[in-house]
């Protein structure tokens, strides 16, 4: 705590100066009956000590406890009250220098005091004498400083809540970004080809406009009957030129080809968009009774980009009961967990994902055989902020998050993993309807 | 005239359908999902322009370029790809020397005119019947090897790599560089894209319309994929070669820059093969335009 906030000497020197009771020395050779006159001052009455001082420097207290004890003896005041105070004094007085920090001194003194409390504590400045401290006055500004503390740590853990909030929404949103990123290319390829062949339609449209005008006007002329041989003979010659540049038919056939792609496209376009609204279920309540093995197709579609041309997914997904989940967040965990193992992959690799129901309890096992991990990473793995990919490429806390979804939904994520075999995910849900302590917001 | 042979490939067939109806008029359309058939027609037949897609699932887009590259060195290669990776773009410079990275869905008529002008030149460069087998005939001119760069430890690297074969220029802001450019034909620049402040990517833009033969080599630790793509279209850099880049990897790519330098000054009719497109952002064209006519305006004084 110290080393989060490290106060200055100064502050130190101002905590101890507003203990200092400037209270008049008392010299060494001042007798035992006049130092017992000081007690009387009523000034001294909170006074349990008079500090004894030697050219500037404490040797000693007395206290009147030790007047106590004297006094109570016969003849007391005659045997003892012409010597000096020097003789009676206690030598050990408890000694705090004015920049020691409060701690500090709050600890020497409480280690050190005698019961029943009888002395006060004596303030020096360099081994100068400056004052004297009452031991209360210093518990109660050790207790006002750790009320202090208290109040920065709870502050602190405020703060922490809401970066810790924050950082989930950067998680989510990292996640997020990449997926639309992903779905964006994706969409690209259907997006350049529907583009392209439109824009070929539109042109050849302009062509068969101008062949069907040349065949109407010659049709028209023909009907009218006012047109010449020639009129008409040129027309048929332009027309048949018209024919030997630009085979209508053949393009016309092409193009319903074109046509029948560009249909499928804009299919593959919908699905696309279809997909990401599925998975951000944005538009759908944030708990809903769904189907697991939907979840998972979702998350597999979104993940299509990252999976293709490199993972070999293997499904065995059994019939599952309705579950009541918030789907947008187990779609989270399975993309996490997808993505994750398609990354452990050198080159290509296979992706098996399980479902199954069994005791009450829906199973999901997503295992691949990617690199693995090793024993002491696979330990910290849950852990937030704990990564292995390179700076900025990862929030690590794609796992901690999983988990934490996992969790309250009332299930458990466990690892298996071996070097070089792979890495095994096994997720359990339990299916009787989990009351949730604390409501989903925190990832939503 | 034959019409010029055009080889596309893509994964999804649509594309390919696509295309060869927008080019089957006035091309001979070879087209293939599978990029291994892509490299037997380019063994076998004489084809102009390759356009590839970049993600397949048996070879990347960037590597089928590289192979077209040695298997029919004076086809134009061309990169259609709806994803834009840092890597993939990278690799399509560096690999595959492309002439044009196109974005999918692309401009018909941007897509059109890059192809004409691809054919035209790879016409060309068939015509100069071997492609870049004559720069052995070595000329005795002393390369002048520019460096933009505010790091002092680039130009010593480079010392380090030519002794004294080469002249070598330091420039570490625009202006310096500029006039460096302006002085005297450059061989090879060797050029971050952040100079201090400034990003220097209008000289590099510029630098092919002050001396087509110049090499252009990027050495920079800036990572943006669609800055890279403009680099590549609008200044046909040659290599892109991200900070901190190893001494062998830079000499490497230094020697050939070199070699092909002095192959375009013995055969001028290669150097359309790097023709750029033109600068599409508004700011970098003004900057491009006031270079030149700074330029001109000193060529013109000298020349009186």
């Amino acid at each position: 705590m110290r080393n989060g906030n490290t106060p200055t000497k100064g502050i130190f020197a101002r905590e101890i100066l507003a203990l200092v009771n400037p209270i008049e020395a008392v010299p060494p050779e001042l007798t035992v009956a006049e130092v017992a006159e000081l007690f009387l001052n009523p000034a001294y009455a909170k006074v349990l000590s008079l500090p004894v001082v030697e050219s500037g420097r404490p040797i000693g207290v007395i206290s009147r406890y030790r007047f106590m004890g004297m006094y109570l003896k016969q003849y007391a005041r005659e045997l003892h009250g012409k010597r000096a105070i020097r003789n009676y004094i206690n030598e050990h007085p408890l000694l705090v220098e004015l920049d020691q920090p409060l701690a500090e001194a709050a600890l020497y003194v409480a280690q050190n005091m005698q019961f029943p409390l009888t002395e006060d504590f004596i303030i020096t400045r360099r081994g100068k004498y400056l004052g004297i401290g009452f031991v209360m006055d210093l518990l109660k500004a050790m207790e006002a400083r750790m009320r202090a503390n208290t109040d920065e740590l709870n502050n602190a853990y405020s703060r922490l809540k809401s970066s810790q909030l924050a950082l989930v929404q950067s998680e989510k949103m990292a996640s997020l970004g990449q997926m639309v990123a992903g779905v964006a290319h994706e969409i690209n390829t259907p997006l350049g080809y529907v583009q392209n062949n439109v824009a070929i339609g539109q042109d050849l449209f302009m062509q068969v406009r101008v062949v069907i005008a040349g065949y109407e006007a010659l049709v028209d002329n023909l009907l009218n009957g006012q047109a010449s041989d020639d009129q008409i003979a040129e027309q048929i010659q332009q027309i048949s030129e018209m024919r030997a540049d630009f085979n209508a038919q053949e393009m016309l056939g092409e193009m319903q080809g074109l046509m029948t792609d560009s249909l499928y496209g804009i299919g593959q376009i919908s699905e696309l968009v279809m997909n990401l609204k599925n998975f951000s279920r944005m538009d759908a309540a944030a708990s809903d009774t769904v189907n697991l093995n939907d979840c998972i197709e979702s998350a597999l579609n979104i993940g299509r980009n990252v999976l293709k041309n490199k993972v070999e997914v293997v499904k065995e997904l059994a019939d599952l009961p309705k579950f009541t989940c918030s789907p947008s967040q187990l779609n989270q965990v399975f993309l996490n967990l997808f993505t994750n193992a398609a990354q452990a992959m050198e080159e290509t690799g296979r992706l098996h994902i399980r479902t199954w129901h069994a005791d009450e309890a829906l199973h999901i096992s997503v295992a691949d055989n990617g690199k693995g991990i090793s024993p002491e990473n696979l330990t910290r793995i849950f852990d937030p902020f704990f990564t292995t990919k390179p700076v900025g490429e990862g929030t690590g806390l794609g796992l901690a998050i999983s988990q934490q979804i996992i969790q309250q939904h009332g299930g458990e994520i466990q690892v298996e993993s071996r070097i070089g075999e792979g890495t095994t995910f096994h997720i359990r849900l339990p299916v009787a309807a989990v009351e949730r302590q604390e409501p989903l917001a925190m990832t939503v | 005239m034959s019409k010029p042979t055009l080889l596309l490939i893509d994964d999804e067939e649509r594309i390919l359908r696509s295309l060869r109806m927008l080019f089957f008029m006035s091309y001979n359309v070879r087209m293939t999902t599978d990029p291994y058939e892509a490299i037997r027609i380019l063994r076998e037949e004489k084809v102009h322009v390759v356009i590839s897609d970049q993600r397949m699932p048996v070879m990347q887009g960037s590597e089928l370029l590289r192979i077209a590259r040695e298997t029919s060195p004076a086809s134009m290669r061309i990169l259609l790809t709806g994803y834009s990776d840092l890597n993939a773009s990278i690799a399509s410079v560096n690999e595959g020397e492309v002439f044009r990275y196109l974005l999918k869905p692309w401009s018909v008529e941007d897509v059109k005119s890059v192809v004409a002008e691809a054919a035209a030149i790879a016409e060309a460069s068939f015509a100069v019947q071997s492609v870049f087998a004559e720069h052995k005939a070595v000329e005795n001119i002393r390369p002048r090897v520019l460096i933009m760069d505010h790091e002092e430890a680039t130009v010593n690297t480079v010392r380090e790599i030519l002794g004294d074969r080469c002249e070598l220029v330091w420039a570490h802001n625009a202006q310096l560089a500029m006039e460096e450019l302006a002085k005297q034909d450059v061989s090879v620049v060797i050029s971050d894209l952040m100079l201090g402040d400034t990003n220097v990517a209008y000289i590099l833009k510029t630098i092919k319309q002050l001396n087509p033969q110049t090499q252009c080599i990027v050495v920079t630790s800036f990572n943006d994929t669609s800055r890279l793509i403009e680099l590549i279209n609008q200044a046909q850099i040659s290599r892109y070669l991200p900070k901190p880049v190893s001494k062998n990897i830079l000499a490497r790519n230094l020697e050939s820059m070199l070699e092909r330098f002095h192959a375009l000054r013995n055969q001028p009719a290669m150097q359309k093969r790097q023709t750029v497109a033109p600068i599409s952002n508004h700011q970098e064209r003004l900057q491009s335009g006031n270079f030149l006519g700074m330029i001109n305006r000193l060529r013109a004084r000298i020349a009186v």
